[in-house]
């Protein structure tokens, strides 16, 4: 089945899985897109089960995915040019379940201003969520390892971008690309080395991240405090 | 476990740290450098789309529509502004 059009806003065809839309099949984009929407479900009703979320959490809801948003867009003059996302910052400060339905968010907003086409919304946010959930879980894992905020925060980091490196590959190879002639062996290998390269950029995230953790642990704990999300 | 507890998380962040910043490095200098769209078409065996011209600050370029970028931060940055105002609120009750 042959899926192609590509975005017309902004002229940047591409999302958080760096491809233009008709990369993937329509069937696939429909998969991606109906897991993403399964999760975001799943995410609003545990929020709703909370019988008053915490305005606080709202808050730090909203202020990641104006930062993640802000963030997103801007391409770094790092290896050719990169971008950060603040996916893992998002795991720990607001926690899986608010954390789910800011990269849903944060990526329908993104499309909507030209980067990234519609069609790999689904896939870049079951992407942008493991980034999320394997942040989150490492953060708070690293609590009997060590007391410092800013190498948790730096780990969970690492550990979120690795694992979203991971899921960005497993999506491509289990879609497939349409229109190349490359084997699954050879796509894997140019996305090993592709992640590789992406990996760099953490390094950055992770400081930035360990920083903004450590300074909101020092003046405002209570924010760190807790089971979130 | 304050003072080698806090040892240990900087010792395991380096040792990461030092790790990916090698493996990177390798991967860059065999890819060589290009842009994000450009090495993700390379990645995948597909023709590499043409690059924006360059511009931006110091390198730092936007991606997607300069105005919706501006009008969608303002309408976040009102939504921050009126979540915080209201938890400001509830704590101060």
């Amino acid at each position: 089945m042959i899926y192609d059009c590509q975005p017309d806003i902004g002229g940047v065809p591409v999302a958080h899985i760096h491809l233009p839309d008709g990369s993937f099949t329509l069937t696939w984009v429909l998969v991606w897109w109906f897991w993403a929407l399964v999760l975001v479900g799943a995410a609003l009703l545990l929020a709703r089960r909370t019988k008053q979320i915490d305005p606080g959490k709202i808050t730090i809801a909203a202020f990641v995915t104006a930062a993640s948003f802000a963030i997103f867009q801007v391409q770094i003059p790092i290896a050719g040019g990169v971008h950060m996302n603040l996916t893992p910052l998002i795991g720990i400060l607001a926690g899986p379940v608010l954390g789910a339905l800011v990269v849903f968010i944060v990526n329908i907003l993104s499309a909507a201003i030209g980067h990234g086409g519609w069609g790999l919304v689904g896939a870049n946010v079951l992407v942008n969520f493991s980034e999320v959930l394997a942040a989150y879980i490492t953060y708070r894992g690293l609590k009997r390892v060590t007391s410092s905020l800013f190498s948790r925060a730096g780990i969970a980091t690492f550990a979120g971008l690795f694992v979203g490196n991971i899921a960005m590959m497993g999506i491509i190879l289990i879609s497939g690309i349409q229109g190349v002639t490359q084997t699954t062996s050879q796509i894997l290998v140019g996305l090993s080395l592709l992640a590789a390269v992406n990996m760099g950029v953490a390094v950055i995230e992770a400081i930035i991240t360990g920083l903004m953790v450590e300074y909101i642990g020092r003046v405002r704990p209570e924010i760190l405090d807790g089971d979130r999300g | 476990m304050t003072g080698f507890g806090e040892m240990r998380g900087l010792l395991i962040f380096g040792l990461i740290l030092l790790i990916i910043v090698i493996v990177s490095l390798a991967a860059y200098l065999v890819t060589g450098p290009m842009g994000i769209e450009a090495r993700y078409s390379h990645a995948v065996g597909m023709p590499a789309e043409e690059e924006e011209p360059g511009g931006g600050w110091f390198g730092f370029s936007l991606e997607g529509n300069p105005l919706l970028y501006v009008v969608i931060l303002v309408i976040l940055g009102i939504i921050c502004l009126a979540a915080y105002l209201r938890w400001r609120k509830q704590e101060a009750r």
